[in-house]
């Protein structure tokens, strides 16, 4: 896990409790050294992710089924029906297509509904652009594997694209599309339909936060008490056993009592699944010492929960004793079963995110009709900086915002009125701070730079401000908004306390701050504001912040992998969602609001 | 003024974090008393009951009830330790302002989670409290009423210009500008 990562003395991040950590309100409080930032997903993924994450690809997301229908396909055969077979691929960005599968081959009929379903993985991140061909497979090729099946053999039915993003957000999850011609071309005749329905095949949503206590632990230690923590570790069908969580060390204590684990049904199996509790004396060599087993399903220690028994600790037999049962017992406290939603079930049952963006209009850009300026709009069409920073982050986010009206202010430039405002609307507009779409940002942000003076300082404070505003006024109408801020700079910022007073006081509102820093400037002081390091930040009233809410990075920074560093930043928002919602014990509704 | 109203709390501390007496951590036994701030006039208070183990990373998640009375600015967190032998020592307070919960942009009733830098009797720093207010119910001027979703009021960025602590330093606070944002 991350925090082991060479770092022999990390003795304190040694004894942190890892895997099975409670989605804390608090930022840093609950994630120990192991977890990490990413670590809000759910604990079985975080190694896998730091891996990925450490090789430069996108982290492990949620795994969607897809399910398709059509119907009123056309008639290819002469004798009997078409005999429908479905291809399904991703448009990657060089356009190229990505097969991702195929379905069965249904045989005469025209209102196929196929069994076969195609995986793949959630981005939130990024566009996922999914490209479905419909077959006619011949007769002569029906005994053949369907993986086998050369294409260009079988007669062409139709073909449909959208975006994924555009599935999963609708309610029902389920999307229909018309079928065209391969060349776009919206033939004379109807080519029929496409349905295609998207599950997270998750086997259950179920979690239990469980509180454990020892009685009678044995002393391992010379000249003080034992240091005790849990293990908890799951049995595989080879036999073997694979650690799913462990608690944080208790110092000096032979009946400690830990904080409570909180373990998803995806780390421990089924309630019937055997785990196996080992119960180790923290040294900081790390060869720990061994002072108890046992081995109970979680069904047992609900049983121990309910009877409030206790059970026994053993001492596995070795080279010159039998096995021992000891004294020590191990007792639950708590034992509480809950749900836990994904982003996905947020999502479709109608929860939005608001998209806000906020421009630099400093003089430090440069004057914009110079194209050496940050600011400068090519001709040719090619985006700059500010640009593709809109783009990237707003075309993902778009498909999660049904009204499509996204608030722009810019700071730092001279209006009309002539004076410096720090946070006026990007469209010119005196009360209307709104625009439509990604394409009505772009087009304020090029109107104002003809009526824009750029000036300075550069202050975010008033920006946040007005972005937590709105995220607070929103929740008096409804508590299914996320709002997300994305502030795109090329300088240094003055006000740096004033920031972080408002980014204190926003904490604890349902806002993520996005920035990104474009250009040559040194952001050193910008990463200070991303509390990754765990330090939360302080404002200057003595008020810490309740969840790190801030993400930064440098449009400069090296390409990683296949997203671009700005769609890096987006990762980290599901995760912020959720555990704004969770802590909050807002679940996804089960209606749909009129 | 913000303040204007007779409200309960619903208070849960939760957690504290990093607490220590003479630099040492706090072994055990740290309980907290919130109460509101109200110049010197008797006001309700409420404890939590002392945390046993986890020595400076106690964890209560205990509900408290406090009222705050109209015109208070604060309500004041003190964690303090139960020794059998000396009775309760004061280990460290926060004071927080009743303009970070009530009167931003939220609703009345919204859940706030708070986090607060606690200082203790010297005015040093001595760890992080971890609260969750809410308010349960708030009068005018005798009528009773249970808060429900109240228009969000003229936001007041009302900052503490000045306190006195024991040590007899003062701070000085930033007074805000409202309506900075507006162009």
């Amino acid at each position: 896990m991350g925090g082991c990562l060479g770092f022999f003395s990390d003795v304190k991040g040694g004894q942190q409790a890892v895997g099975g950590t409670r989605q804390g309100p608090m930022g840093g409080l609950e994630v120990g050294g192991g977890g990490g930032g990413g670590g809000n997903h759910g604990g079985p993924n975080d190694a896998v992710d730091h891996f990925f994450r450490a090789r430069g690809q996108p982290a492990l997301c949620s795994q969607i089924e897809l399910s398709l229908s059509a119907s009123k396909l056309r008639d290819r055969d002469v004798m009997s029906k078409s005999d429908p077979m479905a291809v399904v691929y991703l448009r990657k960005r060089d356009g190229m297509l990505e097969e991702l599968g195929r379905t069965e081959v249904i045989l005469n009929s025209l209102d196929p509904t196929w069994i076969g379903k195609i995986s793949l993985a959630y981005h939130f991140e990024t566009i996922q652009h999914l490209v479905f061909h419909i077959y006619d497979v011949d007769t002569k090729y029906h005994n053949v594997p369907v993986k086998m099946l050369k294409l260009s053999d079988q007669d062409f039915l139709g073909e449909a694209s959208c975006v994924l993003s555009e599935i999963v957000t609708k309610q029902s999850r389920s999307l229909t599309l018309s079928l065209h011609n391969k060349n776009s071309q919206l033939g004379l005749r109807n080519l029929g339909t496409l349905t295609i329905h998207a599950e997270e095949p998750v086997a259950s949503r179920t979690a239990v936060e469980i509180t454990f206590f020892c009685s009678h632990l044995e002393n391992k230690d010379m000249f003080s008490k034992s240091d005790p923590f849990l293990r908890i570790s799951r049995v595989v069908e080879s036999g073997g056993t694979l650690p799913i969580c462990k608690t944080e060390v208790i110092n000096n204590d032979l009946n400690p009592i830990w904080r409570p684990l909180c373990l998803s049904m995806q780390q421990f199996g089924s309630k019937e699944d055997p785990l196996v509790i080992e119960c180790f004396d923290f040294k900081t060599s790390g060869n720990h010492a061994l002072i108890g087993k046992l081995q109970k399903s979680m069904a047992d220690l609900e049983k121990l929960h309910k009877e409030r028994n206790g059970a026994n600790f053993t001492l596995p037999a070795s080279h010159h004793s039998h096995e021992k049962v000891l004294k020590s017992q191990l007792f639950v406290d708590q034992f509480c079963e809950k749900q836990l939603y994904s982003f996905l079930d947020y999502i479709s049952s109608g929860f939005e995110l608001n998209f806000m963006v906020a421009v630099d209009f400093t003089a430090s850009n440069g004057n914009p009709r110079n194209p050496d300026s940050l600011h400068y709009i090519d001709p040719s069409g090619r985006y700059n900086s500010y640009q593709q920073a809109i783009m990237e982050v707003g075309e993902v986010i778009q498909f999660y915002d049904s009204d499509r009206r996204f608030p722009a202010w810019g700071f730092g430039g001279r209006t009309y009125g002539g004076t410096v405002s720090h946070c006026f609307n990007l469209n010119g507009s005196p009360d209307g701070y709104e625009v439509e779409g990604v394409e009505g940002i772009m087009a304020a942000y090029a109107g104002a730079l003809h009526n824009v003076a750029l000036a300075g300082p550069t202050l975010f404070g008033p920006v946040i401000n007005r972005a937590a505003q709105t995220a607070g006024q929103s929740i008096s109408y409804d508590n299914s908004k996320y709002h997300i801020l994305l502030i795109i700079t090329d300088g240094v910022l003055t006000d740096q306390q004033e920031t972080m007073d408002a980014l204190v006081r926003a904490s604890d509102l349902p806002l993520s701050v996005l920035i990104v820093g474009v250009g040559t400037a040194d952001f050193t002081q910008m990463e200070k504001l991303d509390a990754d390091n765990g330090v939360r930040l302080e404002s200057s009233t003595g008020r810490v912040a309740t969840r790190d809410i801030v993400q930064f990075v440098p449009m400069r920074e090296v390409h990683r992998g296949t997203i671009s560093v700005v769609q890096a930043l987006l990762e980290e928002l599901p995760g912020q969602f959720l555990t704004y919602m969770r802590t909050r014990n807002i679940t996804p509704r089960t209606q749909m609001p009129l | 003024m913000a303040n204007s109203h007779h409200r309960r709390l619903e208070v849960t501390v939760i957690s504290g974090e990093d607490l220590r007496i003479n630099d040492r951590p706090i072994k055990n036994n740290a309980f907290v008393t919130v109460k509101a701030d109200s110049c010197g006039l008797p006001s309700s208070q409420d404890s939590t009951k002392p945390d046993a183990q986890s020595e400076s990373h106690p964890c209560w998640d205990e509900k408290l009830h406090v009222d705050l009375p109209a015109g208070s600015r604060y309500i004041l967190v003190e964690v303090c330790r139960r020794t059998s032998s000396a009775g309760d020592k004061l280990v460290a307070t926060a004071w927080i302002p009743v303009s970070d919960f009530v009167g931003d942009y939220t609703p009345e009733n919204y859940l706030h989670f708070l986090s607060y830098r606690l200082r203790d009797a010297k005015g040093l720093r001595n760890g992080i409290i971890n609260i969750s207010v809410r308010v349960v119910s708030s009068s005018y001027k005798g009528t009773l009423s249970s808060s429900s979703r109240l228009p969000p009021s003229v936001p007041e960025f009302r900052m503490p210009v000045d306190r006195e602590r024991n040590g007899g330093t003062v701070t000085g606070m930033p007074v805000w500008y409202p309506n900075q944002w507006k162009s």
